[in-house]
């Protein structure tokens, strides 16, 4: 199973600073495959932040959400 | 009253407190994972911003059918997946192209050496060529299993295959991405 063979999230970010580590000495960054790639790609991904914006102007003009089932059953 | 946003999770802004509490909470947990899936497999800042608030305002309109049976990553991926093909095609439909999406599967010639990246500079262009060069499912593959909260089960259940499948094409993705990404040197 993927979760048994996967890093913990400080076992990654350890690996990762020691990549760069080692990559740093060569003037670079080594990763092993392309999800590690991904990883730090995606970690240095800004959200940006007019999204929140927008999406709290179109709640505002939303009727408001259905609650679910068992949050309507739970009261 | 939003919740807060924990350590490892987008930082709360004057943008998220104005988002209903349940709403804040799934976009605080999820809102970088969305949006990185969108970004790389749509290649367009614009349009993975429109998906993201696209799929978390359908999120919140389809809260009632959110269970809790599924991690709400999944199930926020599975909105996200079925939004970015439909946005693909749209796009597709609109600017006629000739010839099949350029499939780069197996006669990628890469091996399981390292990626080794000097500049980090224009990474995320090259990340996005290389990308670009896969067949969409290699791609989405990738994207999703580069996200460790997700298992290979998770990832087959959204894709449609089993996680044995995933694993063997994860195998060919992982050369063809290799080679591709050397080329974008």
């Amino acid at each position: 199973m993927k979760q048994q063979n996967k890093f913990s999230a400080a076992q990654h970010q350890e690996q990762a600073a020691q990549s760069q580590a080692a990559g740093s000495g060569s003037g670079g960054l080594e990763f092993q495959n392309a999800e590690e790639l991904l990883r730090h790609d995606a970690a240095q991904t800004v959200v940006p932040p007019q999204i929140a914006q927008r999406l709290g102007q179109s709640v505002a003009q939303s009727p408001p959400p259905r609650r679910p089932w068992w949050r309507r059953l739970l009261g | 009253m939003n919740q807060a946003c924990a350590p490892s999770q987008l930082a709360e802004t004057a943008e998220t407190r104005l988002l209903p509490a349940e709403l804040g909470a799934l976009y605080c947990a999820h809102s970088r994972a969305i949006y990185y899936l969108a970004l790389r497999f749509l290649g367009d800042p614009q349009k993975a911003e429109d998906a993201t608030h696209d799929v978390f305002l359908k999120a919140l309109r389809h809260l009632d059918q959110f269970r809790g049976e599924a991690a709400a990553r999944t199930w926020l991926y599975r909105i996200a997946i079925n939004h970015c093909k439909n946005m693909r095609q749209a796009w597709h439909e609109r600017h006629v192209l000739l010839g099949s999406e350029s499939d780069f599967c197996e006669q990628a010639a890469g091996g399981e050496s390292p990626l080794r990246v000097l500049e980090t500079k224009e990474l995320g262009a090259r990340i996005q060529k290389a990308l670009d060069g896969l067949g969409a499912e290699y791609r989405l593959l990738l994207l999703l299993v580069s996200d460790q909260e997700l298992s290979y089960e998770q990832v087959g259940a959204l894709t449609g295959q089993s996680a044995d499948a995933v694993r063997g094409k994860l195998f060919r993705a992982r050369k063809a991405f290799a080679t591709l990404f050397a080329k974008t040197e």
